[in-house]
């Protein structure tokens, strides 16, 4: 009865620790993302990028089963491959968040169409740095990795945010353009409002930025 | 019962009192908060902010500031793994005591090698490639390049070490002749690169820019990889994939084409069918030479890849083409100064490689088939003269990666080559078995010197003779952008064979390179310094007994012997700037070579007619964003040549003015119904410049003829449609 009550006791104390661990997981990756949302997207800033791609690693080297906070410093690298003033700069964050990609693919263990659409991010932005160089191979490494997206959940809103961007950002001339991308950011608003992140911390970007540029093309 | 309740209390006591112990144990721990305070540094002491310092295996951690400064709270206790990482440079990981405060701790990063840190072997070597960042030429800039016209040695021409020679094809480098240089595609010889051979014209190369990812120019002291070649390696590596899903079209004044592309997951087809005509285009442009048919030829080509495994690409190409053409050339020794050629030619070239590696890259395989067949079939004034080539060639190379980036590499190649000229149905033969083994080395002796050494051991059937050579190279890091490097090696090629009709006890001739080399890359900007010396040993010498002949098309009929030799020296520079001014590109060459040699019929050392002893090029390129449109303008000045003059008592002493061209060349895309089109002009030779390449002069020495290009200002204009090509397409196009 004795050995039964404090093993009970043990019990509740373990699942409460468990629970103020999964809490301050859950909490940090709160702040985190809190964090990136926080930053001004037309203008941002490469050292609270560095800070917070910083912090999404520390939890990863922490929570070492968790593909999310992977996910996320690869993300914040992806943005600083955009912002980073030097191709060689840009490069190294990209490769970055190549490598934490492919971390996060590794402990998610099953194809995860997240990490597709923003290895096909990855591409979009490593052939913004050098278009003249980039564009045939980083051109099909996007199309590829959004198929494959496409064929893991079709659903996901991300997927037709990232092909409206593209064709927002190509010349009219060249079939893109902003008339072009209406009916694809159109989609990808359509599937915005039905999208539910399977928690609060899993992804939910693009549905500000669908907006913005669909407010542009009228 | 009572004594029940009492055994539960003290349970419960017993069990608040573990309560409170757990949470006394706790909460200390909580309360207690220790800072950790510190820099992170490179290895040189400069600061690194927004590096990443942290406690591993907790979320307490902080991120260094602009002086590298970073300060953070923990509530571990005791000891800790603190671990530092930054972009570029390798973790740190350190045990730490917890006990007290942490007020400076000092963390020194070390840098990851990369292609900024890491020296790279480059003397004698010049690259065109996407994928290697300290590449000087992109794929790209060999079809953007006006006055090269989209032929790969067309621009070629226009780099350090190369001198230019109109009326001939090949590659001329650092005073070598054109048959010096070969071209490799994927590790394979190619025997015919270029269009068969034409009295005073230049023919083209046979082979589409687009169809590579990287070209390497090499102007001396290359790999032991390759051999027979006295000066340089030209290296062309085919593409993994296809570029454009779909058909597309061209058509431009010269010919017509369909291409075709498929691809899947693992497999692709490229097919090339053409038809080209150059009857129109000299409608329109006036011709120097006199054309009775004009060039036509027609041609297709098909590649096919393969991925099998993860990291292993079959690729088989396979290409046939004919042409047809026929031409009054002049000709100083015949009565009407002319000389009527008819050609006829069919060329085959097939290749297959197959590339992969294992065990993570520590061993990578490249192996290859290759056949080749060539018949040109000509009369000149109506007498048959036939010319039949054919080359087998095998070749397989296995690298292995050892620590720290060393590799060791050992290859061996086979090739069986059937040479044939006919003289009025009279077929001469010749029969050459070649093989050729060699190992090569490449070591990091730090991340700023590094070594290549390497030695190639041949073996010739014709002249039963075998050689071995060694090379050597050696590069060193002067600063963060520069390096400097040294490259020698001996270097061995088979005589013409058409001096081994008549003589097969002949050696092979011998080329000895010393190159050093400096350059620095950064920001955009490269500049480039070569210097080099030459020595040609063991080259063939003519006897004849009979004055100079300066014939181009005569047949070697003299004694022969190895007795020859010559030098070249010089140096070369090379400057391109892709930033000062935006969307303008420019790069600008300048090469001098002095060179004597004793050789063919020479009676004595002269430089040969082959030699310009300065070149110079200036390219520039821009791109206008709102036309869509692509300008580019090259400059190229080669300085005269030595030409022979029989009324002269110095041999080889005259020479000719020097060749100035201006051309320009412009591309704009346009998208039509949803397809891609690229319209593309050139203009070549702007300033309609008479330009003479050399002077023939007539037996009696009394008339000189001057030989100067094709046509003086010409202009070509094309198109090519990419059909049902998806959108997304910008100034990255070109």
């Amino acid at each position: 009865m004795k050995r039964l009550f404090t093993f009970a006791l043990l019990f509740v104390l373990a699942t409460g620790m468990v629970w103020a661990q999964n809490e301050k997981y859950t909490k940090a990756m709160s702040d985190g993302i809190n964090a990136l949302l926080a930053i001004d997207r037309s203008n941002p800033d490469p050292k609270s990028l560095v800070e917070i791609s910083n912090r999404f690693e520390r939890i990863a080297a922490a929570e070492p089963k968790e593909w999310l906070p992977k996910y996320y410093a690869a993300y914040a690298n992806v943005l600083l491959g955009f912002v980073a003033p030097t191709l060689n700069e840009k490069d190294q964050y990209l490769d970055k968040a190549n490598a934490l990609l492919k971390e996060a693919e590794g402990i998610a263990g099953k194809p995860n169409d997240e990490l597709e659409i923003l290895k096909a991010y990855q591409s979009q932005i490593h052939l913004a740095a050098d278009p003249m160089n980039r564009w045939q191979t980083d051109g099909e490494k996007f199309q590829g990795f959004l198929q494959s997206a496409k064929s893991i959940n079709a659903e996901n809103p991300r997927i037709y945010y990232l092909e409206g961007s593209s064709l927002f950002f190509t010349p009219e001339e060249y079939g893109g353009g902003k008339k072009a991308a209406k009916p694809m950011l159109e989609k990808a608003q359509q599937k915005f409002s039905a999208f539910k992140p399977e928690t609060a911390i899993h992804p939910d970007w693009g549905k500000m930025e669908t907006e913005w540029m669909l407010s542009q093309t009228n | 019962m009572a004594n029940r309740f009492v055994s539960a209390v003290t349970h419960n006591l017993l069990a608040m009192k573990l309560f409170y112990c757990l949470l006394l144990f706790v909460s200390p721990a909580v309360l207690a908060q220790k800072s950790i305070q510190g820099k992170v540094t490179d290895q040189k002491g400069n600061a690194l902010p927004g590096a990443n310092v942290f406690l591993k295996g907790t979320y307490d951690g902080g991120t260094t500031d602009a002086n590298g400064v970073f300060a953070f709270q923990t509530s571990e206790s005791d000891t800790a793994t603190i671990a530092a990482s930054y972009v570029g440079f390798e973790v740190f990981e350190k045990k730490i005591n917890l006990k007290e405060n942490i007020a400076a701790l000092s963390i020194r990063l070390e840098e990851l090698a990369n292609e900024l840190n890491t020296v790279v072997i480059t003397a004698g070597a010049f690259e065109a490639s996407d994928e290697k960042r300290m590449a000087m030429l992109k794929p790209l800039d060999i079809v953007t390049t006006a006055g090269a016209a989209a032929d790969i040695t067309g621009a070629m021409q226009f780099l350090p070490g190369a001198q230019r020679v109109g009326e001939q094809e090949g590659l001329f480098v650092r005073g070598g002749s054109g048959q010096e240089t070969k071209i490799v595609l994927d590790g394979m010889i190619v025997q015919n690169p270029f269009f068969s051979s034409l009295p005073d014209v230049q023919s083209r190369g046979r082979f589409n820019p687009f169809m590579f990812k990287g070209t390497s120019f090499s102007t001396g002291g290359y790999s032991a990889q390759y051999g027979q070649a006295l000066s340089s390696v030209l290296l062309l590596n085919t593409t993994d994939k296809v570029s454009n899903n779909g058909l597309g079209i061209s058509l431009n004044l010269a010919n017509a084409g369909l291409n075709y592309d498929y691809a899947n997951k693992n497999q692709s087809v490229s097919a090339v069918v053409y038809y080209g005509n150059l009857r129109p285009l000299f409608k329109l442009v006036k011709q120097n030479v006199e054309w009775i048919h004009a060039p036509e030829f027609e041609g297709s080509s098909l590649t096919y890849r393969w991925k099998p495994t993860k990291n292993g690409v079959l690729k088989v190409y396979g290409m046939y083409s004919d042409s047809h053409l026929s031409m009054d050339s002049r000709n100083p020794s015949s009565e009407s100064g002319k000389m009527r050629l008819v050609l006829k030619n069919n060329n085959a070239f097939t290749t297959s490689t197959y590339t992969d590696s294992w065990a993570d890259g520590r061993w990578t395989l490249n192996s290859g088939l290759s056949y080749s067949r060539n018949k040109d079939k000509m009369t000149w004034d109506g007498v048959n003269f036939d010319r039949f080539d054919e080359r087998t060639q095998t070749r397989l190379v296995l690298t292995r990666l050892l620590t720290g980036n060393n590799t060791i590499l050992f290859g061996a190649e086979a090739h069986a080559i059937n040479i044939g000229n006919g003289v009025d149905g009279t077929l001469h033969k010749l029969k050459d078995r070649y093989a050729a083994a060699f190992v090569e080395s490449e070591i990091y002796i730090s991340r700023a010197l590094a070594g290549r050494v390497g030695v190639r051991s041949e073996y010739s059937s014709v002249i039963s003779r075998a050689n071995i050579a060694p090379r050597l190279s050696f590069a060193y890091k002067t600063g963060r952008y520069s390096q400097i490097s040294l490259a020698a090696g001996q270097f061995y090629q088979n005589p013409d064979y058409r001096y081994l009709y008549l003589n097969k006890s002949l050696r092979n001739e011998r080329a000895d390179h010393l190159i050093l080399n400096y350059q620095i890359i950064k920001n955009q900007r490269t500049f480039r310094v070569e210097t080099f010396y030459k020595n040609y040993a063991q080259l063939v010498r003519e006897f004849t007994g009979q004055p100079f002949d300066a014939d181009p098309y005569r047949f070697p009929w003299g004694a022969t012997n190895n007795g020859g030799e010559g030098y070249a020296r010089g140096f070369d520079f090379f400057w391109r700037d892709q930033k000062s001014i935006k969307n303008l590109d420019y790069w600008v060459t300048y090469s001098f070579v002095d060179s004597k040699r004793l050789f063919q019929q020479y009676a004595h050392s002269a430089t040969p007619t082959f030699i310009s002893n300065h070149n110079i090029s200036l390219i520039t390129k821009k791109w206008f964003e709102k036309a869509k449109t692509n300008l580019s303008a090259t400059y190229a000045f080669t300085s005269g040549r030595p030409y022979y003059n029989p009324n002269n008592d110095e041999f080889l002493k005259d020479r000719t003015p020097a060749v100035h061209n201006v051309s320009i060349q412009a591309s704009k895309l346009q998208s039509i119904k949803g397809n891609l089109v690229i319209f593309y002009a050139t203009v070549d030779n702007i300033l309609n410049t008479r330009n003479v390449f050399t002077y023939r002069y007539t037996p009696d020495g009394r008339t000189r003829y001057a030989v100067g290009p094709q046509s003086y200002r010409s202009f070509f204009v094309g198109m090519q449609i990419m059909l049902s090509r998806k959108a997304k397409v910008e100034k990255d196009d070109f």
